[in-house]
């Protein structure tokens, strides 16, 4: 697949977009609250994956992984720009459902379980830190500085979440 | 090394977050190589991030999808996002992300390098060209000068060399004139070169006062007959011969001061010089 990418194949594009970006766009919408500008980035970053494929190394994770990294990191990169309105920020995990569950395109409902079943098994601390990390774009040593939480602490928490997460995704 | 430990660091997760620098990324890289729990473990974090976004997530709508495809299609031959009307800031976010792409970029570093050498060199010939043009000028200006001075030299040769034969081929007397004696110019002194033969007479000026211009210095051939008027002297012409008219004979000459341009006979009151015939 990844060198059909390189070649820029029509039709390998296309897997990839079939596959992936519900994925990736559900990344760049936790961040990012407005649907326009989530779309417009998810439209860039899409184009970055593609032109980037040939710096892709396989031996560094799944490219699932670098993908959803040039996506959060292009939302992120654009909630700290300066068209960004800072009140945008403010996401949490319930703007996020509400605004996922409120959303007139009802394929998320179709394609499986919500976020707010997926978080509900999170404990209150493990949610926090989900929401700073995964949704806001804080890194784990902002998060520790922020909210003067012990790395170590915020490390496991992050830890602690996934694996619940994990759990889940067997289950699916 | 504890791998269990290192499992539940919590690094492993950040790892698939994008959330470690460099170099941790390269640590969890060759801990992974090296111990195959570690890369299960992280096969597991990934896959249950694709789960949990792919359950959480939705796809975009289908407008989006087209506008990516025809951005990937038009980029296809450049293999750069093209100019699309209505869409500025992503094209410019392509060209920032990639700066060094654009080939012609040294090219246009060198060409504007080389104008502003070439501006400088221009500028600097321009200087010595109009300084140059100025010394030229000058230059020739100071040789006309100078063959003006060489034209009159050659004027001035000529002469003393046509009196110096003059005198040389003559026979002359010299006969000095003082003032001596005389109540006008105490200190006055003419030399006068006749030659009885050719009765050609040459004057030197060698002490006279200068006169208004109203009058003049008049030479006298004093013979048998009386003062014969034989020219106006020059007294400013000091220590140069002046050709003066014919004396066929005299015992002496004199110089008076007259009115202007001369007169018949002279005023002997204003007698300033005399000098007899030995």
């Amino acid at each position: 697949m990844i060198q059909g990418l390189r070649a820029r194949d029509r039709q390998v594009q296309e897997y990839l977009y079939e596959k992936y970006s519900g994925a990736l766009f559900g990344i760049i919408c936790r961040i990012i609250y407005d649907a326009d500008l989530a779309e417009e980035v998810f439209h860039d970053a899409f184009l970055k994956i593609n032109q980037k494929i040939d710096s892709y190394d396989p031996a560094k994770g799944r490219l699932y992984t670098w993908m959803a990294n040039i996506c959060r990191n292009s939302a992120i990169d654009k909630t700290r720009s300066k068209e960004f309105s800072k009140s945008s920020k403010t996401n949490t995990i319930d703007d996020y459902v509400y605004a996922m569950e409120s959303g007139s395109d009802t394929a998320a409902a179709v394609d499986g379980i919500g976020v707010r079943e997926l978080m509900e098994d999170l404990n209150e601390e493990q949610r926090f830190i989900m929401e700073c990390i995964y949704f806001k774009g804080y890194t784990h040593t902002e998060v520790a500085e922020k909210y003067n939480i012990p790395l170590g602490t915020v490390k496991s928490r992050v830890r602690s979440a996934i694996n619940v997460l994990k759990k889940k995704a067997d289950i699916i | 090394m504890d791998i269990q430990n290192y499992i539940s660091s919590g690094k492993l997760e950040l790892f698939v977050l994008g959330d470690l620098n460099e170099t941790e990324q390269q640590e969890v890289l060759s801990m992974a190589r090296k111990y195959p729990e570690i890369q299960e473990e992280l096969k597991a974090i990934e896959a249950a991030m694709f789960a949990f976004d792919k359950a959480s997530g939705k796809k975009p709508s289908a407008e989006v999808k087209d506008r990516i495809f025809s951005s990937l299609e038009a980029s296809l031959p450049a293999q750069e996002s093209p100019d699309r009307p209505g869409r500025p800031e992503s094209v410019e976010k392509e060209v920032k992300l990639y700066p060094g792409a654009n080939p012609w970029k040294p090219f246009a570093v060198a060409a504007s390098l080389t104008a502003v050498l070439a501006i400088a060199a221009a500028a600097y010939f321009a200087y010595s060209y109009f300084d140059a043009e100025e010394r030229y000028a000058v230059a020739l200006e100071q040789n006309a000068i100078l063959a003006d001075d060489a034209r009159s030299n050659q004027v001035r040769f000529d002469e003393l060399d046509q009196s110096m034969e003059r005198l040389l081929s003559g026979n002359f007397e010299r006969i000095p004139m003082k003032g001596e004696g005389l109540p006008m110019q105490e200190d006055a002194l003419v030399d006068v070169f006749w030659d009885k033969e050719s009765s050609e007479v040459l004057l030197s000026v060698n002490q006279l006062a200068d006169l208004d211009e109203n009058s003049d210095y008049q030479l006298w051939a004093i013979g048998a007959d009386g003062p014969v008027g034989i020219g106006l002297v020059n007294p400013s012409e000091r220590l140069n011969l002046q050709h003066m008219q014919a004396a066929g004979a005299a015992q002496a000459f004199a110089i008076t001061i007259e009115p202007r341009g001369g007169s018949e006979s002279p005023t002997l009151e204003k007698l300033v010089v005399l000098g007899e015939v030995s």
